[in-house]
This record gives structure tokens, C-alpha cells and sequence, in this order.
């Protein structure tokens, strides 16, 4: 297993229980999406991965290490975390130091360091900036070398928190290539997202947390158009499923992640009655 | 009746060699609901600061053209009087609120304008209870959720009875069902005021159906305007960074097989109109 | 933290809470003086005893007390430093320990009495006070400000915190100077917030008029009440009492040399 949850509480010091016994089991290689609205408990639970909170109560284990016993540098080098707004992070002079500096704190050689740099900068097609200042970059640029930085040191998990948020369909379009190559590459990838729309193209497995709670745990085209579900978990339905789901009586299945299947379903029905 | 007039204008922010806005030309009449969209660094939210007076007077730049709204001219009037005319709503709702409770934050405003105290009592109920957050009058804004921060937010742009809301990705950093809400809430206080709304959104599929126009702005030109269902229609939108609404590219793909299919729908809602017509004439 | 527990949000409902915070600040002011005048320990064990009836009735004693804690430090060196330059010219015990007793016991009541203050009193009633009382308007708007940040810039620490750590940064190991440039990746980050901030607090100033009118009004008005009258004539009277004293000469005995007879020497 990549990391494992066993009945984990957390609470945090203003006695907010954020988590309630949480157990979940994330295997080497899964696309996992964790859904729920605001103080669900989805960042609470990414940061149990790499350590910044321990439980109160149960244990994670990251890559067979309890998260009690290790550091969070320690947990960070197998278990990478890219936070919302991780373009605010920047301090360095240039690009190249800021991905450095993860790899230089992890006590990697001089060379091995320069050697990651260009690599993680080139698969972001950010070789071009190495010595620029990364205050300096676009928007999406610098969500790149967020998660350049991240992916520097090559981390078997990743965590992203809230994607993409503020993005145009141009930014969400990549940034989607990139989560299916991290996972592509073996990876396992935690998505913690609103973004319902963009979960539904990727149908990875999704996790339902509503108050600290897990909800629902299953494949993306069985949670997302549970009605219940998506209520208990104050998430919104993918704009077809409830568009769907407003025909059953017409025999339409609400089922529908994309739009190819909403098509043929139309086209079915409407051409069968005309028959 | 035309209420803002947009004649070749063109903004370059100082310090910048490429022009944000490159001869614009718009006007909006009075009561319209104007969804401005495009991709990231496209220059919506430049555009909406050059009707406020925000640019050239809080940004400084190269500034050539004309712009009329509601017949005053933002570059030469001074913005706290634009902002009784254009209210401004911004992206991150922790950064518009001042005060030490939501009663206090409608207030200002009018207390920086100087309005005598009975006149700002009344006011701030009224926006209080316009966007139904009287409940949460002494409440301090740090503790309120993102969604009733941006609803003080748009009430203290309201107290000053604006004519025009002008919105800069106001649901930017709530979640999709408090977004939904809050675009609701807008829409229903837009329609009771009789409001000329200007809305930059990346969630269209929240607005599409709602407004009157959509406004492409892309590369600092507008590469379209007119009616939401042309635009996608006869555009492919995500070549200017707008997310389809998943129901508007399933419709647009059945009008090109389905020859008595009608029209590219906006909404969930819409959609199921359509299909329940086209069954029951079968 | 415990300096920032005393800046509550919500009105307490005691008598104290409810009195006018001009009432207050002025209190506070004339206790300030009546302890500075004095170094009697009389005097001060009075005020001390005061200062204690008001924070009982104002029910704030557990936030006192952490807010005191704080400065027991400081305090406790007072003590010292008054004991020994006392000894050094008096080598009598009782003495020294008479005016490092009297010393310390006056700091506590100079903290107490802002403290007080700042307890019982909404960081809006504050801002209140200091527009009723003419301060220029950029200054309230300072203060308020800075108080209805800091959670902000507390929470936004703890996030760019968060994210160095989760990239193997380490605050708590190494030696000083490594551990003094560790605070940059945390403090640049931070401060280039504070400029953003600053930027899109600015615009929205613009926006909502800061500025417009020379004269500004306010939604809210400070008014003195019975009690409040009441209270302020029973706090000068005392007042006056305590100034008349000192300026009579009248100070409850020389009573330091008294205070021996309980010590052995």
C-alpha cells in the first residue's frame, strides 16, 4: 500500500474535529480524487501524508513509515504536497534555485541537484526561465514551477490541493495531461478538488469526505450520480448527470460522465421512438 | 438606453511593453447582464477597471480613447464618485472587508462619503437584508465563510446604490455550490434593482444561461459579442480559454446530427425542455 | 497569543463591559498617574485591590491572568534590580525587600490598568473612542486595521510554513545562523503577501471612497449614560483623593520602615 489511513482522528487546537475516524487505503499507482465542500476535511487529510499533522487518535503509514515517527522533510521525500496556492511560495532569485532549494534541503550532491533541475524544468517547459525570476512568470507558469518543484525529487505520491481553481479551460486542459502522466508514471496521485467537471473527465476513484467523515469511496461514474451522495457531501453533480437525471422518466440513463455518452443516449431514444 | 460607451480604447499598464487592451469598442445599455470571459491575462479584468476610473487613475499607463459611463468619464472623475455609479466587486473576499463586523464594512463606504447617520443606518439594512445577511451583522469578517464574506462585500458596493455591478471573479475562491449560490443571489438582486450587472467568470455554466451577453475578450481585443448561444454555437470556446458548459457542447454536437434538433442550450434546464418537446412530437 | 486574547470581538455583558469605553480609557489614565505618583505600597496595594474588583465584576480574571503571565518575566527582574540597588545602599533585608515588593507590585498595576482596558472593550469601541476623541481618521483606520489582519497574516504564516516544511525545510534543527536563514523562504513569501495585499486592499479603499470627504461620518455613536456619569465622578473623587495625598505630603506613613518589624533582619 502507498499510505494508509487507519481510524484517524484529528482535532485541531481551536477543538475543530476535522477528522473522524478515517480509514482509507491508497494503492501504489491510483488516481484518487477527495471531494467535499469547505471543512470537509480534504486538506486536513493531505497533510497527513507528508506529516505536517499527526493524528490524534489511529495512525497513517506513508510508504511503510508511521507518519508518528518521521519528520515531515522525511515524509516529504516520498509523499510530495502541492498546496492551492503554491505560487505564492517563491523566494528565490531565480527559477532554478527555487527548484533547487527542496533538493539542496533534502541533501542531494551538487550534480544529482543540477541534474534534476533541468529535467523537471524541461518536462514543464520552463527550461527557457532557469535563470529568470520566478515572481516574474505568468499565472500559469507558475503553477508549472509549483509542481516542477514538487516533482524535482521525484516523490512516489503526490498530493494536490485544489488544482484548479482560477484556471481557464486552457490551463485546466494541461493541467489535466500532467495528472494523467504523474499517474501514467506510476504514481499515486490525491486530487483534492471542487472542481466536479474536471473529476468527471479524469474518472479517477473517488473518496466523498462530508465533516470529517467518509461519505462514499468508489468509482467516479457510481458516486457522482448518487444523488444521495452528492447531497450528504454538498458537492455539486457534473452538469450532465443532473441534466439527465431530470429525463429518467423518459427512460434516459443519468449515468453520463461525458459528453460522447450523452450523445449516443439522445440520439438513442429520440431515434428508437421515432421508429 | 446606453449606459457605458467604449470607443477605441487601449491601455498599456506602465512598465509593460505589450498593450493590455488594443482598441476596444463596447457599449452596454442600461438593465443588461454582460458575461465577460476569455482566457487568463486576456484583459477582462483590465477592461472592467477602465470603467471605474481604477485604470489610469490607480494604474498608471498609457491610456488612449474614450469612455462614457453613465455619461461621466472615468479618467477624469474622481473615483469615489465613478463608485457611485459602478460598484466593484473583486476576486478575493478577504481583501475587500475592513472593518471589525459585517455592519460596520457596509458602513464605510457611506461613512467615507461623509452621508449623515440616519441615511446610513437605512442603507445598510436595506443591503443587509437585499442579500440576506442581516443575521450576521456583528459577526467579524474573519469568522464568515468565503461565500457570506463576498455577500458583504457586494452589499457594501450596494449601499452606495450603483446603477452598474461590475464583478471580477467574484466565486473565484468559493466552492462550486456556495458559487452557484452566490450567482443566484446576484441574479435575483440584479433583476429587484433593475442593475446593469458585468460579470467576469471562468464557471459559465453558472451565468451562461442567465445572461444577456457574453464578452470575449482575448489578447486585449474582444473577439466577440453578442448572445451567449451564438458565441457557442459558432465558436469553438475553448480556443479562448472558456469551458464549455458540458450541456452546450452535447447540444451543439446534436444540432449536427439531429436535424430537428433546435438550438444549443445554455442550461440543465433548457435541455430538458428541448428533449421533452422533441419526444412529445414523436 | 495571549497578548491578542485581550482584542476580543464580541461586547462581554458585565457592568464594566458596558460602560463607556471613554469612561474606561479615562480610568485607566487616572490609575496610571495615581501609581505613577505614588511609591507607597499602601497606595498601591489599594490600586491593586481595585484593579482586582473591576476584574472580577468584569469576569475577565482568567484572560488577566494569561495576559499577565506573560510579563512576569519582566517582572520578576524589576524585582531583582530594585532589591539589589536597595541593598547595596541600605544593607537591611526588610527594606529591600519593601521596595522590590512596592516596585514590582507598581508594574503590575501599570500593566493591569491598560490591560484592563483592552480586556473589556471591542476593538470597534476602540476605534469609536479614538474617532470621538478627534484622532485623525488615517490613524483609527491604522489600528483597526492591523487588528482585523493579524488572524490573517497568523493563518497565512502558517501556511507558507507548511509549505516550506513540505519542502524539507527545517525550522528547529541546526545551528542559530542556519536557523536565522531559514526564515527566509518564510519571510519572503510572507512579505511579498503583504505587498499583494496591500495593492488589492488599496484598490478596494479606492473603490469604497476612503478619503472622499474631509468630514467623515459614522454609523455608530458613543453615548454617555447615567452610569457612565456615575462611575467617572466616583473614579475622579478617588482620583483626587490619591493626588491631594502626594501633594499633602499625606502618604499613609513612611510605612516601608513599618513593613521591617514583620521582617527579621
Amino acid at each position: 500500500m502507498s499510505a494508509i489511513f487507519e481510524s484517524v482522528h484529528y482535532i485541531y487546537p481551536s477543538k475543530v474535529h476535522a477528522l473522524r475516524g478515517v480509514s482509507l487505503e491508497f494503492r501504489p499507482g491510483e488516481l484518487v480524487a477527495l471531494m467535499g465542500e469547505n471543512g470537509s476535511g480534504k486538506t486536513t487529510l493531505l497533510k497527513h501524508i507528508n506529516g505536517l499533522l499527526k493524528p490524534v487518535k489511529g495512525r497513517v503509514i506513508v510508504e511503510g513509515i508511521d507518519t508518528r515517527t518521521a519528520s515531515v522533510a522525511q515524509l516529504s521525500q516520498v509523499a510530495g504536497l502541492v498546496f492551492q496556492n503554491a505560487e505564492e511560495m517563491f523566494f528565490e532569485s531565480n527559477v532554478f534555485d527555487e527548484v533547487a532549494f527542496a533538493l539542496r534541503n533534502f541533501g542531494y550532491s551538487e550534480e544529482v541537484v543540477r541534474k534534476r533541475v533541468e529535467w523537471a524544468l524541461k518536462f514543464f517547459e520552463l527550461d527557457t526561465y532557469s535563470s529568470q525570476s520566478p515572481f516574474l512568470l505568468s499565472g500559469g507558469e507558475k503553477k508549472r514551477l509549483a509542481m516542477a518543484i514538487i516533482l524535482a525529487w521525484s516523490p512516489r505520491i503526490i498530493c494536490l490541493d485544489e488544482p484548479t481553481i482560477g484556471q481557464d479551460s486552457l490551463q485546466k486542459e494541461k493541467m489535466k495531461h500532467m495528472i494523467k502522466m504523474l499517474n501514467t508514471q506510476g504514481r499515486t496521485v490525491l486530487l483534492a478538488t471542487h472542481d466536479v467537471e474536471f473529476v468527471a473527465e479524469l474518472r479517477p476513484r473517488v473518496i466523498l469526505l462530508s465533516k470529517g467523515e467518509v461519505v462514499a469511496d468508489g468509482k467516479c461514474e457510481e458516486i457522482l450520480t448518487d444523488e444521495t451522495l452528492v447531497k450528504k457531501a454538498s458537492i455539486l453533480m457534473p452538469q450532465l448527470v443532473y441534466a439527465f437525471k431530470r429525463l429518467e422518466d423518459l427512460g434516459f440513463d443519468s449515468r453520463v460522465l461525458d459528453v460522447d455518452e450523452g450523445v449516443r443516449q439522445v440520439l438513442k431514444v429520440l431515434r428508437h421512438e421515432s421508429v | 438606453m446606453t449606459i457605458i460607451q467604449v470607443r477605441d480604447l487601449s491601455f498599456t499598464y506602465a512598465g509593460s511593453s505589450k498593450p493590455a487592451l488594443k482598441n476596444v469598442n463596447i457599449s452596454v445599455e442600461r438593465g443588461e447582464f454582460v458575461l465577460v470571459v476569455g482566457p487568463s491575462g486576456g484583459g477582462k479584468s483590465t477592461l472592467l477597471r477602465c470603467l471605474n476610473g481604477l485604470i489610469p487613475q490607480f494604474y498608471e499607463g498609457e491610456y488612449s480613447g474614450k469612455v462614457f459611463v453613465d455619461g461621466l468619464e472615468p479618467d477624469k472623475t474622481p473615483t469615489y464618485m465613478m463608485s457611485q455609479v459602478i460598484g466593484m466587486v473583486f476576486q478575493n473576499p478577504q481583501n475587500q472587508l475592513f472593518a471589525l463586523s459585517v455592519e460596520a464594512d457596509i458602513a464605510f463606504p457611506l461613512e467615507n462619503l461623509g452621508l449623515a447617520r440616519d441615511e446610513i443606518i437605512q442603507r445598510v439594512e436595506e443591503a443587509m437584508e437585499l442579500l440576506n445577511i442581516s443575521h450576521l451583522r456583528d459577526r467579524s469578517p474573519f469568522e464568515l465563510s468565503g461565500g457570506q464574506q463576498q455577500r458583504v462585500a457586494i452589499a457594501s458596493v450596494l449601499a452606495m446604490k450603483p446603477k452598474i455591478l461590475a464583478m471580477d471573479e467574484p466565486t473565484s475562491f468559493l466552492d462550486p455550490l456556495t458559487a452557484a449560490q452566490l450567482l443566484s443571489i446576484i441574479d435575483d438582486v440584479r433583476k429587484r434593482l433593475q442593475l446593469t450587472v458585468l460579470l467576469v467568470e471562468h464557471r459559465v455554466e453558472l451565468a451562461a444561461a442567465k445572461a444577456d451577453r457574453i464578452m470575449v475578450v482575448s489578447d486585449g481585443c474582444v473577439v466577440f459579442d453578442g448572445s451567449p448561444r451564438d458565441f457557442f454555437e459558432f465558436y469553438d470556446s475553448h480556443l479562448y480559454g472558456v469551458s464549455a458548459p458540458k450541456v452546450t457542447s452535447l447540444t451543439k454536437r446534436l444540432k449536427t446530427h439531429l436535424e430537428k434538433w433546435n438550438r444549443v442550450c445554455l442550461s440543465a434546464e433548457e435541455f430538458e425542455a428541448e428533449v421533452r418537446s422533441l419526444v412529445s412530437h414523436l | 497569543m495571549s497578548l491578542f486574547e485581550g482584542l476580543r470581538f464580541r461586547p462581554g455583558t458585565t457592568f464594566i463591559h458596558r460602560l463607556d469605553p471613554r469612561v474606561k480609557l479615562a480610568t485607566s489614565t487616572m490609575v496610571l498617574i495615581t501609581a505613577v505618583i505614588h511609591i507607597d505600597i499602601v497606595i498601591i496595594l489599594f490600586l491593586l485591590m481595585l484593579e482586582s474588583l473591576v476584574i472580577l465584576s468584569a469576569k475577565v480574571q482568567n484572560l488577566w491572568i494569561k495576559t499577565i503571565r506573560g510579563a512576569l518575566p519582566l517582572v520578576a527582574i524589576v524585582f531583582a534590580i530594585t532589591f539589589f540597588s536597595q541593598y547595596s545602599r541600605e544593607p537591611v533585608i526588610s527594606t529591600g525587600l519593601g521596595y522590590a515588593l512596592t516596585y514590582s507590585l507598581r508594574l503590575l498595576v501599570f500593566l493591569s490598568s491598560f490591560s484592563l482596558f483592552f480586556l473589556t472593550t471591542t476593538p470597534d469601541e476602540i476605534a469609536l473612542t479614538l474617532q470621538q476623541l478627534r484622532v485623525p481618521y488615517e490613524y483609527t483606520f491604522a489600528f483597526v486595521s492591523a487588528i482585523r489582519f493579524t488572524p490573517v497574516m497568523a493563518e497565512e504564516l502558517q501556511i507558507v510554513l507548511d509549505a516550506q516544511r513540505a519542502r524539507g525545510l527545517e525550522v528547529d534543527k541546526g545551528p542559530f545562523t542556519k536557523r536565522i536563514r531559514n526564515l527566509i523562504p518564510v519571510l519572503v513569501p510572507l512579505l511579498v503577501n503583504v505587498i499583494r495585499r496591500s495593492y488589492e486592499l488599496a484598490e478596494a479603499m479606492e473603490v469604497k471612497c476612503f478619503g472622499a470627504s474631509r468630514k467623515r461620518t459614522s454609523l455608530k455613536q458613543l453615548n454617555m449614560r447615567r452610569k457612565d456619569i456615575f462611575f467617572l465622578v466616583v473614579v475622579l473623587i478617588l482620583f483626587s483623593v490619591g493626588v491631594s495625598v502626594k501633594l499633602l505630603g499625606l502618604e499613609p506613613v513612611k510605612t516601608l520602615p513599618l513593613l521591617g518589624q514583620f521582617f527579621p533582619a
